[in-house]
């Protein structure tokens, strides 16, 4: 059982090397923002399999707050993007 | 017990496939509104899935519990509900800081807003004239105004 969570650590980690390499490529801010988020939800999955891979009783409270919280990083960024402007 | 060890991988290992499809996808995608678009199935199914294995995965170690019920769902929705907004709201910002839009994105309105303009008047105007005879709506809702 713990292949499974092994391979899916691998494949997010090559979601974010993958998603790195299309940062240092991107030209425009928008790209590099959504990029931020695709890093920002493979870092959650990569907690997730860490924790399913420990035993923690802890997993389904991080993606429980990380995803009621990944909102704020990427209207952060909307609103940074805009220069204030709403 | 083997059937709930095969759900567990199909719902973690698809997960993380759709993250990878989606960070690949970002280089196929032409623009900022593409990539934004492109993103959602990573969000919109394979953090969910990976929240559903998550759960059955708890079910199986440590019982069934309420609170890790509540927890999940809440977890599923708001993956699915919260991204989106985000989503929502970073491409509006997108296209009011003028990103450039590519030519192979369509329906691509955004590059040619005359003709949509034109397209949007004629409805409004024809609308307009049907709601003329319901019009003291309007001045109802514009004196607490």
């Amino acid at each position: 059982m713990s292949i499974v969570f092994w391979i899916a650590i691998i494949l997010f980690a090559l979601a974010i090397a993958i998603a790195l390499l299309r940062v240092a490529t991107a030209k425009d801010l928008g790209s590099r923002a959504i990029i931020g988020d695709l890093v920002y939800f493979s870092a959650v999955g990569i907690l997730t399999m860490i924790a399913m891979l420990a035993d923690l009783s802890i997993m389904l409270d991080v993606i429980f707050l990380s995803s009621l919280l990944g909102i704020l990083s990427t209207i952060a960024l909307s609103r940074i993007l805009t220069r204030g402007y709403r | 017990m083997w059937i709930i060890d095969v759900v567990i991988a199909v719902c973690v290992l698809t997960g993380a496939l759709l993250m990878v499809t989606s960070a690949l996808a970002m280089f196929r995608a032409k623009d900022a509104l593409s990539r934004i678009n492109v993103f959602s199935p990573a969000t919109g199914l394979g953090m969910p899935l990976v929240v559903a294995g998550c759960f059955i995965y708890t079910l199986r170690s440590e019982g069934f519990s309420v609170y890790r019920l509540l927890i999940a769902i809440v977890a599923f929705l708001s993956l699915i509900i919260v991204s989106s907004i985000a989503s929502n709201t970073l491409s509006r910002s997108t296209v009011v800081a003028g990103s450039p839009v590519h030519r192979y994105t369509r329906p691509n309105r955004l590059v040619e807003p005359l003709r949509l303009a034109e397209d949007t008047e004629e409805p409004q105007s024809g609308a307009g004239s049907q709601e003329n005879g319901q019009t003291p709506v309007p001045p109802e809702t514009d004196q607490p105004g």
